[in-house]
This record gives structure tokens, C-alpha cells and sequence, in this order.
């Protein structure tokens, strides 16, 4: 005999939703009916708790930060056939292309004598910190294919972000916080995609706060405050309650009306709880002054990246920090003045480099993962043979750091010219693989059933990197 | 070169290997080989490992058979080997192993091995086990693919319940297990009940009365008579459009990547409502929106209505910008084949796409059948595009509104003509001007970023500033121009490329415009005169960023002639236009250019549609080998699914195919079709359908908890032609559905009501109904903003991001952005419709509390529904304020607390307090 879903789930969902993931893992249990049981706790023992994602939208020149090619420099100005992928995509065949030498000099930091280039000065001083992947390789030529493939696993199909899939999995440690959250999201690039939980229940869904473009100082969490003075809303909520109690005792036995009633409840105690943890104006000057909060070039991006350690600190699972805008050509995408580059570093440079430091501080780096990147990389040549780079998803670096990740590794390689990767490859698949495992979870057995099969993150493919771990 | 000399005692057997490998071949394999496999292929190319891509290198018979791209091996010939193409790296789709290139002696190793004749002792094999779906035979037996068949009479106790064939089915299936009918609802209760379900939208105060002093009269009567009243209100198929375009993952913009506006997409809704309105039957429906443009039309009005009704095909979540446009085709066609799939069939047709379906009866050679058909269609209007588009087919008018557009369209091209004369006759230039004297952004060619050899003169005298620069007609390929500007502020503005022409000067040269929406890419012939003022021609007019990456970029590749650059000059859109440098070919330019501005922008514009066409060559499409589309494999011929198989599919070779396919999936030999929609209607009328799994109805889905009366439904509404209304009719004029939520029968029985939420758009329009705001405006476009936009022009893109939800029409005219959707739908279970949606999500979460809590769109409404509260008599105006928002009036505990809330004066403000909370309460959200 069947059983009717919604009562008993919808209590279920409740008791782990938006506002009261009280255990790990109920979340994903709630939903166990309409897949297979998930994990109510991790799959092995994890290293790591949480992820801090800094996606730098637009993709990041690897060849002018961390992947030092002398050769670029050597042969700057001569023509190459390098394959232009883009060129192949479209056309099936591709011109002779300028080689374009790095615009910032390169130099080795810190005790493992990581390269990197002046671009970013400050991340550079965490050169024993970071654990740099410079054999990435993505799919999607064009940002909206390639963003979306960093965030669910996939260029063209409808399916979860991965900040929904950990979600999914290990649930969330704050019942007044939602457990994904993502701030200043861009609508461009995939949008809502980027955050949202396609097939996987509503309760998995990142929560925005703010929104590129509005400044970060003005970013809160919908409809969080109440908008009549405070004894006022508090009389109209006791309205709410005895109507609400009136009506329940009326259908005895509906265990879904009390969920729905309840959700109020919860909705209430967010109002005080929430905008505590968004109220940066509690912290010293010093920390502020370490993000960069209150200089000009760093203090939207510091304001983010602070309110990251925040939301870190108040269990929220899942953080990304957005350094996007609206636009199809967001942010870091030099396609024609590749100087531009310097202007965003001096952006983000500071507050990244902030948050390690903070993180550091606190204890809080050995179980949060800090992973910092964009969707793909830029050519080693130049574009059209102007005075910018073009998109790679080919070959490109990012970095992470903390939650176990062996720090001052640089791991596999590119060509000679930062092209392709060609040692130790690690596709997008493998780091959400591998980001996995260092939650606990294993990519393979972390699925949902839909549409009559499993998903996962990873599709068919994918592989954990276990050399990346300490 | 120790490799070599190592190799060369294995070099000298050749002859011999493939035949029978001798001792010298097995040895090179053991020492060279078989530890290279171990170490590098085995942990995903094994029997006792994954089988990645089907292949297994763990025995010979491994790779003799290979895996889904066919041998990996072909001895003796390593070039026609796909492994040793696989690790010599070459071949960017198929580079192993994975993680990286092998040093080159161990590829030298393995295409010597081949050339041996790939000697492989290792003839132990377990053949892997493929997991395979049930046979075609046996799916012609699973309840789904079966023939429809009625049910038996099924004998009952309690003979005086029943009112209709369906309450007899009912019961007897609730006695037979030992349960009891509801009691029926109260008249209060089925009033908002019945307008809910039918029409969306709750029922006035008036409407109830009404309603109960008739049930109390006769209540079969009543119901009746309100039922009939309600399917014949436009409101109907508003609110009944919802479960179709749910289904269609109906929505005005692109989403995804590079967000695209679907201007048009109206069209499709409006045909919609109006065709479940008109009670169209729905296999003429599902045809339509298949093979409308295919099927004959007696009118214009009926053309027009096919036309808009194949955007069923053309409005997915594609990616435009995908560069691979091949693979963009391909996306197109899974995605049409997917929702084609769970919507009008309840098949998970995707899993048949990189192999057999692993549960259902159907082969991956099906799947291609019916791909062969989307594939023979076109759903692009091209595949060079860098951001691609659909296709806008223009739509006929009725008579004499026809005549007056064709008129129309003759007198713009007359005009185009004139002003093409008169342009030619413009003089050529003969002094140079300074920057200084232009208007907008100018910026002169020493200015801008230069590569290559380009020669600056002054030999022409028409120049701007202080002469131009041309490429000597040589180094093609190898030269550009950039201008960089730097713009004052954000904006809109038209960038014009000041050139020297001649007839020895290039005929296409590229000039590439990067902007704040994408790039472009335009061509000027430098062989004729600039045609503004003799020395401009328009690019075009962009939104720039302040600061932006914005570039214009000018190229000598592929140029017959000589290439020059003088100047680029920006002109804000809004700005003045500049004055013209004046003589009479000049003036005469102008004033024909703006009388045909002036007809343009008067005369009548003809409509058009998203659609699809049928391509110029149809034909069967290759099988993708593990879904990969450049991996193809055999072609395979257009066809249906065979587990539902009427005879041989006869295809045309005319067309796509996609009319047989309309008449496959609408034809009364499909069961899985008419169960599926019967199905959608009982869950929608219930909460939970027969097969809980509305869209799929395979053998991973639900079963249905009671067949025969499934089959009994679909029978009828094949009975009763395809018809939407006669079915909703006999389902909501049974006893059983209109029987009370009190009481403990379990639901799957369906003689006792669910209690539901009522959905984000049925909670929106209640909120401005009750408000006194909702506009009944019937069908149109409902964008703002959209109205002169170019939808193809990605700048469209900029209405969805920069939205501003103000309309208060019912939410069926919501603009459905898949970007930036209204906050409320977001809220309340309606963020994604990026794909097909059988049902809905029912979620509780704190935001939707704290929308209603705290939404300023909330609290205007319950403003405005004080206001009213407030024009009434102290004494009605309670009773009066609940009857408006739940239907009822207070219960003894809820005027209670109203009373001590309200206290003896209530303001205005208190009164809006207590209809906002009225909204959040849980009877205003649940339909009982």
C-alpha cells in the first residue's frame, strides 16, 4: 500500500529546513522516500567541515598569476598555431595566433618557493598555504557553459549546484542560518542555476544574499526584517499564532498544518538571530583594516569576504563569494586589455589574503576549505591578435587552502605554454570529487534519484586527487 | 638509444606475431606491456575495476571486442588503433590516461606491441555484466506500454453512495479493503473547493451565497450548474493552462549562460488558455504544437495559431552561446526529446541516450529514432552565429490587414531604393577636419593600439585629424587596429568607423565590436563611399560599460585590397544628432533617411512566432556513442519507440517526420498518452495522481494504486474526444471528489479529500483579489519594456535583469524570466522552470513565512483590503473581512483574539495588520 508523501515530509522538511537544520544529515534523510537513503553522516572521516568558495567570474589569466612560463616571454610577439579551441569549435580549423608575454613579473615565495606573479602581491605572502593546482581543465568555451560546469557538474543539463549537493549531504550545523548560502551572486552566467537545487528537495536551495552590482554593505537576507517597529510586529504575530491555533484545532490530526505553523516560528527567531551574523560593525578596526574594509578598491569585496568568516564561524556549510557582475563579460574576461586584470587583483587581493589570515587566527582554516578560481583560464596568446587573452578551459590554476589540503604544493602542470594541461590533469570533475572526500562524502555513492535513475555531482566521471592531501 | 636497441630482437618477428605470437612477442608483452597496463589503465579499464566506456584491458578478448567506441586494438596497424590514438595524445576528445601523457618510450612500447600483432597471453575472461531493461516483449506486457482496457464491474455494499460510474469504482475498491467514504463536504466548503480547482481564483462573498442557498435548494443541481458556469469562464483556462505550460517548461527568456528574452514566447501561453478555453480536443493539441507548421490550415487565423503552437519545441533552456554549434544541435535535440518524453509520454527517454535504458524497454537505438526526427527539424535559425538564435517565423494576417502590411512593405522598399541612389551620388571629401569639430567620443588612428606594419598618410584629403593609416595591402592576417574608448558613462552608443575609400581598397574588412552584451562582428566595404557625411560608416549602436572592457578592433585577414582606419567616433544614442556636413546629396540623404525612419516606425509591423521548420535533408542520425556527439556511431532510421509499436513506422523522406510523430504520440493506439494526461488531470483534481510519478511511467515510477481505473479514464476521454473539460467535468462531479477532508480513509483511495496548499500563483492572485487590485485583463503580451526590442539582440537581455514586477494581472501573465524570477514564485515552490514540471515541490520553509510576515508586496495588499474593511458598518466589518479572505466568517477563538487585537478604535494601520495576518493564515493558504 502507498503512503501519502506530503504530511510526513513535509514535517520532515521542516524539522530541517531554511531555519532548523538542527542535525547533520536530516535533511537529506527527509527526502530518503524519493531516492535512496542518503548519508545522515559522512560516508569516511572528514577533513574538513565547510567550503569558502572565492569565484573570480570571468576567468583569471593563469599564465600572468601562478603558472610561470618563461617561454611566453622568450617567444612574445611570434606567431604560433596553437589550436585556438574556440576557433575549432566553430570552425574546425584555427589561424596562427601571437604569443603574449605575461604582463606582471614572475618571482619564487615563501619556503616552498612557489612561483608567482606580482599581480597578487598579498596572496603571494600565503605562498606556504596554499595548495596550487595548475593542470585544471574544464568544459565550455564560452562563460555561461563553463561558469555553469563549475557549479553543477554540467554545461547544458538542468541539475543541482554543488553547494546543494553538500548540502544535501551533510545538512547544515545552525538552525537559524540557512546552510548554502552564496553572496552577491551575478544574474548573468547561469544566474540562479549557479545556486540552485534543480531536482534535489526546495530545502537544499543556496539562499543569495545581495546580488552583483548592489553594493555588499546593502546585502541581506530576504525579507529578514520586519518593516513595522518591533512591539508592533510582535502584537501581530500573537494574532498569527491564536488564529493560526484556532484553525489547527479544528482539523485535528494534521500533522502538515502544524509544520506550516511552526515555520513561522522559526521564521520569527531568524529575525533576531540572522542579522547578528550579517552585522559586521562588531568587529575590531584591525580586522577590518585587514580585509581592506574602508579603503576603496577592497572594501566591497573585504565586506564579503569578512561576512564569509562569519557565516563560516556560524556553521553555515556551503559559502561562496562572488567577485562577478551582470554583464557576458564578467569581470576578469580581458579580452582586449588584459592590463584591466591589475584593477581586479587590486580588488580582491587584499581581502583574500585577509581571510586567510583571519581564518588562521581563529583555528578556523584547519577544518574550512578555501578554494579560490574561475571557470576557466586565458590563452597564452593574444586575442585576434589584439592586446587581450581569450578563454581556456584547457588548461588553467586554482588554489585552495586549508581543510586538509597539503599546503605549499604546487601539483601538475601545463604545457610549455600554459595551454593545455598535460601532467597530473585534474578536471573539474576531479576537484568536485576530491572536494567531496574532504567533506566525508564519497562522489560515487552521493546520489539522488530522479527522473527514473541516479544523479550525481559528478556524472560518470570524476576522480578523488589524493595526492592534494596532507 | 637504449629504447631501440632493446626493442629490436621484438622488431625482427613481425611476420610471424599475428598469427601465432611466439615466445620472443609474449615476452615483450609481459615485461613491457602488461606491467604498463597494470600501472596505468586498469583501476578504470578492468573487469575487477569500472569498465570505463565499456572497455576492459584486462584480457585479450577485452580489447579484440573494445568498448563502446568499438576495438581498442587492431593488430598489426597502430595508426587505426584507438588506443595507441588515445595515449599519443594528439586527438583532443580522446586523450588516456586521463591524468596525463605517458612518458613517449612507454607510448613507442605500446604501438610496437601493435605492430607485433599485440601478442596477449591473458585469455581468462568473466564477461561483464550489462544491466539491461526489460525486453520488448516483456514491455509490451508492463502495465504501461499495454493496451488500454476497461474495467470490470466491481459489486458494492453500500449502493445508495455512488452517483457515477467512477464513484462505483471508488467504492468498491474502499470497501473491498475495508474503508469508508468521507462524509460529503459542506456547500461553504465545496463553493471555494470547486472555483479554486476550476478557475484559480476564490470566490467572492456573493458567489458563496449564492451557491449555498441553491445546494440547500437541490445540491446536485447547484453543482452542476456552477460547474458548468465555471468551465465556460475565460478563468478556466487560465488557471488550467498552468498544468500545460508547467509541462512545456513554458518561459519568456532563455535563462542559463547568456540569458536570451523570448519576446514572443506570449503567443505561445495566449494559444494555450485560448485552446483549453475552446475546449480544442488535446490530441489536435499535442499535434499542433509537434507539427503545426506542417499541418494544413483553413485560415490565416489557423496558421497563425499552429505556427505559435511548435514553440513548444523552440522554448528550452538552450545555450546559445555555445561555441560547438553541432554539439549545441545535439543539446537542442535531447532537451526537445526530454521534456517530449516526461511530459506527453511519462518516459524517462534520457536514459536511452548513452546506452540502452538500464530499467525500460527501451534501446538506445530508439532514442536515435526519434532524435533522427528533431535532428531533420530545425530549431536554429543558423549554425554560424557566435550567439545563435531560434527562428521567428512571421505570421499571416487575416484579409484585409494582410493587404495593408504587403502595401506597406512596398512603399519602405521603394524608399530603401531611393536613399541607395542618393547615397551613391554623395561626393567625396576633400579637406581634411580636426578632431575637435566632431561631435560624441572621437578618437583619431594615432590613438589607437596598433599591430603590425600599418603606414600612416595623407595622400587622401578627406581625412579626419591627422591622416589615416592603411596596411600597404600586405601582411594579411597579420595586422589590427584597436580603439580602446574610454566612455564617460555607462550607456547606449553608436560607434562609427571613419575610413578612406577607393576602388583599390578591401571589399570585407572584419571589424569586430566587443560590448557590454557580447561581440559582434561587422564587415565595411571600403571600395564605395562612407555613407554618413562621406566619411563614416555605422557599426551599429552598443551598450558600453563606464570603465568597461568595450573595444572596436579592425583586421586585415582575409582582405582583397587595401585596408584603412581614420578614425573611430562615439555617439551617445540619446544625445543630439550631429549636424550633417551640408550640400544638397547631403540633405537629400537626410531627408529620405528620416522619412523612412518616420514610415517605419508608423506603418504596421508584421508578428511574429517562435518556431521550428523542417530542415532541407531529413534523414536518421547516428547513434552517439555514450552520448558523446562527435562519437558517432551506425545511422539510424527515423522512428518510434517500438514498445509501443503499430506497425512499421512510415516516415516520409520528404519531411522530418515530425508529423508521423505527432500522430504516434496522438494517435488512440498510444496508451502511454492518454494515461499520462488523465493521470495529470486526477492529480491535479486530487493532489496525488493514480501514478504518484505523473511523469514517469516506467518501470522506476510508481505503479498505479488502481489500474482498471485508469484505464476506465482514459477510455472515457478517449470516448469523449480528447476532450479537457468533459473529463474535469466527470471527475469533480463525482461523490467521491466532492467529499469532506474530515476522517482517516488513506488518500490513494480517493474517497475522501486532500487538504492543499494552494500553489504561488493562486496564493498571489487570492492576495490581490482579496485586495481589490487584480487586473482580469484577458491574454496579451505582458513584458514591459519588451515591446521595440530586437529579442535576437542580446542587449534584450537587460529587461529580465533589470525587472521591475509591478503589474498586478492574474500570475498566469507573469513574465516568466528563468533568470530573475518574481521573488513570491521563487519563494513558494516556482524558482526553477528550466525544465518540464509534472508536480510541483511542496515545500515548508521559513522564507515563505517570512514573505508573508514581511513583503511590502503583502502589506499593500492587506492595505488595500483595509481600506475597503474600513468603508464598511463597525458591525459587518469583521465577519465581512474573514468571508472576503477565507470564505467564512470568524471562528468563536479567532473573533476573540481579533476583538482584544483590534481593541475598541482600530486605526486603519490595525486593520491592515489583521488582514495581512488573515494571508499568513493557514486557511487563507489551504484549499480544504
Amino acid at each position: 500500500m502507498m503512503t501519502h508523501p506530503s504530511r510526513r515530509d513535509s514535517l520532515r522538511t521542516l524539522a530541517c529546513g531554511f531555519g532548523s537544520l538542527a542535525l547533520h544529515g536530516l535533511a537529506a534523510q527527509a527526502h530518503a522516500k524519493s531516492g535512496p537513503p542518503a548519508p545522515r553522516t559522512s560516508h569516511h572521516p572528514a577533513r574538513a567541515k565547510r567550503i569558502i568558495f572565492l569565484f573570480m567570474s570571468g576567468g583569471v589569466s593563469h599564465v600572468d598569476s601562478f603558472d610561470h612560463k618563461p617561454r611566453l616571454t622568450r617567444e612574445n610577439g611570434q606567431m604560433r598555431q596553437f589550436g585556438d579551441l574556440r576557433s575549432l569549435a566553430k570552425t574546425g580549423t584555427s589561424p596562427e595566433m601571437r604569443v603574449m608575454k605575461p604582463l606582471w613579473d614572475f618571482r619564487q615565495h615563501g619556503e616552498s618557493g612557489l612561483w608567482a606573479s606580482d599581480l597578487f602581491p598579498e596572496m603571494a605572502k600565503h605562498a606556504d598555504d596554499l595548495c596550487v593546482i595548475r593542470s585544471m581543465h574544464t568544459e565550455g568555451i564560452a562563460h555561461g557553459p563553463a561558469t555553469l560546469f563549475l557549479h553543477t557538474g554540467s554545461t547544458n543539463f538542468i541539475r543541482p549546484s554543488m553547494g546543494s549537493w553538500i548540502h544535501y549531504g551533510l545538512g547544515s550545523e545552525n538552525e537559524n542560518l540557512p546552510g548554502f548560502i552564496s553572496l552577491s551572486p551575478a544574474l548573468g552566467n547561469g544566474g540562479p542555476r549557479n545556486y540552485g537545487n534543480a531536482f534535489l528537495p526546495a530545502v537544499h536551495q543556496g539562499t543569495p544574499i545581495g546580488r552583483a552590482g548592489i553594493p555588499a554593505r546593502e546585502s541581506t537576507i530576504r525579507n529578514l526584517k520586519p518593516l513595522r517597529p518591533s512591539d508592533q510586529a510582535r502584537r501581530q504575530f500573537e494574532l498569527l499564532r491564536e488564529l493560526n491555533q484556532a484553525q489547527i484545532q479544528t482539523k485535528p490530526g494534521e500533522t502538515e498544518l502544524e509544520a506550516v505553523a511552526e515555520s513561522y516560528e522559526l521564521a520569527w527567531r531568524m529575525q533576531t538571530a540572522a542579522p547578528d551574523v550579517l552585522d559586521l560593525s562588531g568587529e575590531s578596526p584591525a580586522t577590518l583594516s585587514l580585509y581592506g574594509i574602508g579603503q576603496a578598491p577592497t572594501d566591497n569585496f573585504g565586506r564579503q569576504c569578512l561576512l564569509a568568516r562569519r557565516l563560516c564561524e556560524a556553521g553555515v556549510r556551503f559559502i561562496q563569494v562572488n567577485y562577478a557582475d551582470n554583464s557576458n563579460n564578467p569581470a576578469w574576461d580581458q579580452h582586449s586589455n588584459l592590463p584591466k586584470h591589475g584593477d581586479h587583483a587590486k580588488a580582491v587581493d587584499k581581502p583574500v589574503a585577509g581571510l586567510l589570515e583571519d581564518l588562521k587566527q581563529r583555528g578556523l582554516l584547519d577544518d574550512t576549505i578555501v578554494w579560490w578560481g574561475g571557470e576557466f583560464g586565458r590563452t597564452p596568446y593574444a586575442e585576434k591578435n589584439g592586446t587581450g587573452r581569450d578563454h581556456n578551459p584547457a588548461g588553467f590554476t586554482i588554489w585552495l587552502a586549508g581543510g586538509g589540503f597539503q599546503p605549499g604544493l604546487a601539483y601538475g602542470a601545463t604545457d610549455d605554454y600554459g595551454h593545455h594541461a598535460v601532467v597530473d590533469k585534474v578536471h573539474m570533475h576531479d576537484l568536485h570529487a576530491t572536494l567531496l572526500h574532504a567533506l566525508g562524502l564519497d562522489h560515487e555513492r552521493l546520489t539522488f534519484r530522479h527522473a527514473g535513475r541516479d544523479f550525481r555531482l559528478t556524472d560518470v566521471y570524476g576522480k578523488v586527487v589524493p595526492d592534494l592531501f596532507a | 638509444m637504449p629504447v631501440l636497441q632493446s626493442l629490436l630482437p621484438f622488431l625482427l618477428i613481425i611476420g610471424t606475431a599475428t598469427a601465432a605470437p611466439n615466445e620472443t612477442g609474449i615476452a615483450f608483452f609481459e615485461t613491457k606491456i602488461r606491467p604498463l597496463l597494470a600501472g596505468h589503465c586498469l583501476e578504470c579499464h578492468s573487469t575487477a575495476g569500472k569498465t570505463r566506456g565499456g572497455l576492459n584491458l584486462d584480457s585479450r578478448q577485452g580489447w579484440v571486442t573494445g568498448g563502446d567506441s568499438g576495438p581498442a586494438v587492431i593488430p598489426g596497424d597502430p595508426d587505426a588503433s584507438l588506443l595507441i590514438k588515445a595515449v599519443r595524445y594528439h586527438d583532443l576528445t580522446l586523450q588516456m590516461p586521463e591524468d596525463g601523457k605517458l612518458p613517449e618510450a612507454e607510448i613507442t612500447a605500446l604501438e610496437t606491441w601493435v605492430r607485433l600483432g599485440a601478442p596477449d597471453p591473458r585469455t581468462t575472461t568473466v564477461s561483464a555484466k550489462k544491466q539491461t531493461g526489460l525486453s520488448l516483449d516483456e514491455g509490451r506486457k508492463f502495465w504501461s506500454y499495454a493496451p488500454l482496457r476497461p474495467p470490470a464491474a466491481r459489486p458494492v455494499q453500500n449502493q445508495a453512495w455512488p452517483w457515477t460510474e467512477l464513484d462505483h469504482l471508488l467504492l468498491g475498491a474502499a470497501e473491498k479493503a475495508g474503508f469508508l467514504p468521507a462524509p460529503d463536504a459542506p456547500p461553504e466548503t465545496l463553493a471555494r473547493r470547486l472555483h479554486l480547482n476550476l478557475t484559480g481564483l476564490p470566490p467572492s462573498p456573493t458567489e458563496i451565497d449564492r451557491f449555498v442557498a441553491a445546494a440547500r435548494e437541490d445540491r446536485k443541481t447547484a453543482i452542476a450548474t456552477l460547474v458548468d458556469e465555471l468551465l465556460a469562464s475565460r478563468h478556466f483556462g487560465e488557471h488550467w493552462a498552468r498544468l500545460w505550460l508547467d509541462m512545456a517548461r513554458f518561459a519568456e527568456s532563455s535563462g542559463g549562460g547568456r540569458t536570451l528574452l523570448f519576446k514572443d514566447a506570449w503567443r505561445y501561453r495566449d494559444y494555450v488558455i485560448e485552446s483549453l478555453n475552446a475546449d480544442r480536443p488535446l490530441d489536435q493539441f499535442i499535434r499542433e504544437q509537434i507539427a503545426g507548421d506542417l499541418l494544413p490550415a483553413a485560415d490565416p487565423a489557423a496558421r497563425r495559431r499552429q505556427t505559435v503552437a511548435t514553440a513548444f519545441l523552440a522554448l528550452g533552456p538552450t545555450n546559445y552561446e555555445e561555441q560547438d554549434k553541432q554539439q549545441l544541435r545535439f543539446d537542442i535535440i535531447d532537451e526537445q526529446l526530454d521534456t517530449i518524453g516526461r511530459a506527453l509520454l511519462g518516459q524517462t527517454l534520457g536514459c536511452a541516450r548513452c546506452h540502452d535504458h538500464k530499467f525500460d524497454p527501451i534501446p538506445q537505438r530508439d532514442y536515435y529514432a526519434l532524435a533522427g526526427i528533431l535532428a531533420s527539424t530545425r530549431t536554429l535559425f543558423n549554425y554560424t552565429d557566435n550567439v545563435a538564435r531560434w527562428i521567428d517565423t512571421p505570421l499571416p494576417l487575416d484579409g484585409p490587414a494582410e493587404a495593408a502590411l504587403q502595401a506597406h512593405q512596398t512603399k519602405v522598399e521603394e524608399l530603401k531604393h531611393r536613399l541607395q541612389t542618393a547615397k551613391a551620388a554623395l561626393t567625396k571629401r576633400t579637406r581634411p577636419v580636426s578632431v575637435g569639430s566632431l561631435a560624441g567620443i572621437v578618437i583619431d588612428d594615432p590613438e589607437a593600439k596598433v599591430v603590425g606594419n600599418w603606414q600612416h598618410s595623407t595622400f587622401s584629403r578627406g581625412y579626419i585629424g591627422s591622416g589615416y593609416l592603411h596596411d600597404g595591402n600586405e601582411g594579411k592576417g597579420t595586422k589590427t587596429i584597436t580603439f580602446t574608448p574610454s566612455f564617460p558613462q555607462m550607456g547606449r552608443y553608436e560607434a562609427r568607423l571613419a575610413y578612406n575609400h577607393a576602388e583599390t581598397r578591401a571589399r570585407r574588412v572584419r571589424v569586430t565590436v566587443l560590448h557590454a552584451d557580447g561581440e559582434e562582428t561587422v564587415f565595411v566595404d571600403q571600395t564605395v563611399p562612407p555613407p554618413i557625411d562621406g566619411r563614416f560608416v555605422s557599426l551599429g549602436t552598443y551598450r558600453f560599460e563606464k570603465d568597461g572592457a568595450g573595444f572596436i578592433l579592425i583586421g586585415n585577414a582575409e582582405t582583397d585590397g587595401v585596408v584603412t582606419v581614420d578614425a573611430l567616433q562615439l555617439l551617445p544614442e540619446d544625445g543630439a544628432a550631429p549636424a550633417p556636413e551640408s550640400n544638397a546629396a547631403d540633405a537629400l540623404v537626410r531627408a529620405l533617411e528620416a522619412e523612412l525612419k518616420q514610415l517605419v516606425k508608423t506603418g504596421p509591423v508584421r508578428p511574429v512566432a517562435m518556431s521550428v521548420q523542417d530542415a532541407q535533408d531529413p534523414s536518421g542520425t547516428p547513434i552517439r556513442i555514450r552520448g558523446i556527439e562527435k562519437n558517432r556511431g551506425e545511422t539510424i532510421p527515423r522512428g518510434f519507440l517500438q514498445v509501443i509499436d503499430h506497425g512499421p513506422a512510415r516516415i516520409s523522406e520528404a519531411g522530418s517526420g515530425r508529423r508521423e510523430l505527432a500522430d504516434w504520440i496522438a494517435g488512440r493506439e498510444n496508451p502511454l498518452t492518454s494515461r499520462v494526461l488523465v493521470n495529470r488531470v486526477w492529480a491535479r483534481l486530487f493532489g496525488s495522481g493514480i501514478v504518484p510519478t505523473v511523469d514517469n511511467f516506467g518501470t522506476t515510477g510508481d505503479k498505479p494504486s488502481d489500474p482498471e481505473l485508469l484505464d476506465h479514464l482514459a477510455l472515457r476521454f478517449l470516448e469523449d474526444g480528447w476532450s479537457l473539460k468533459r473529463l474535469v467535468r466527470g471527475i469533480v462531479l463525482s461523490r467521491a471528489w466532492q467529499t469532506s477532508a474530515q476522517g482517516s480513509t488513506p488518500p490513494e483511495f480517493f474517497v475522501r479529500a486532500q487538504r492543499r496548499r494552494l500553489d504561488a500563483e493562486q496564493l498571489r492572485d487570492a492576495i490581490l483579489l482579496t485586495g481589490g487590485r487584480l487586473q482580469l485583463d484577458y491574454l496579451g503580451p505582458n513584458i514591459q519594456g519588451a515591446g521595440g526590442i530586437d529579442a535576437n539582440n542580446t542587449s534584450a537581455q537587460n529587461v529580465e535583469y533589470a525587472y521591475v514586477y509591478a503589474d498586478t494581472r492574474r500570475s498566469v501573465y507573469t513574465p516568466a524570466f528563468r533568470n530573475n524570477r518574481l521573488e513570491m514564485f521563487a519563494a513558494f515552490d516556482f524558482a526553477d522552470i528550466n525544465a518540464s514540471i509534472g508536480r510541483r515541490h511542496s515545500s515548508t520553509v521559513a522564507p515563505q513565512a517570512l514573505f508573508l510576515l514581511n513583503h511590502p508586496f503583502v502589506l499593500e495588499h492587506a492595505r488595500a483590503a483595509a481600506e475597503s474593511t474600513r468603508a464598511l458598518a463597525p458591525p459587518e466589518q469583521l465577519d465581512s473581512a474573514f468571508r472576503r479572505t477565507l470564505g467564512r466568517p470568524p471562528l468563536p477563538p479567532e473573533r476573540a483574539a481579533c476583538q482584544r487585537f483590534l481593541g475598541p478604535s482600530p486605526s486603519t494601520e490595525d486593520w491592515a495588520q489583521l488582514h495581512q495576518m488573515l494571508f499568513a493564515s493557514l486557511d487563507f493558504r489551504y484549499v480544504d
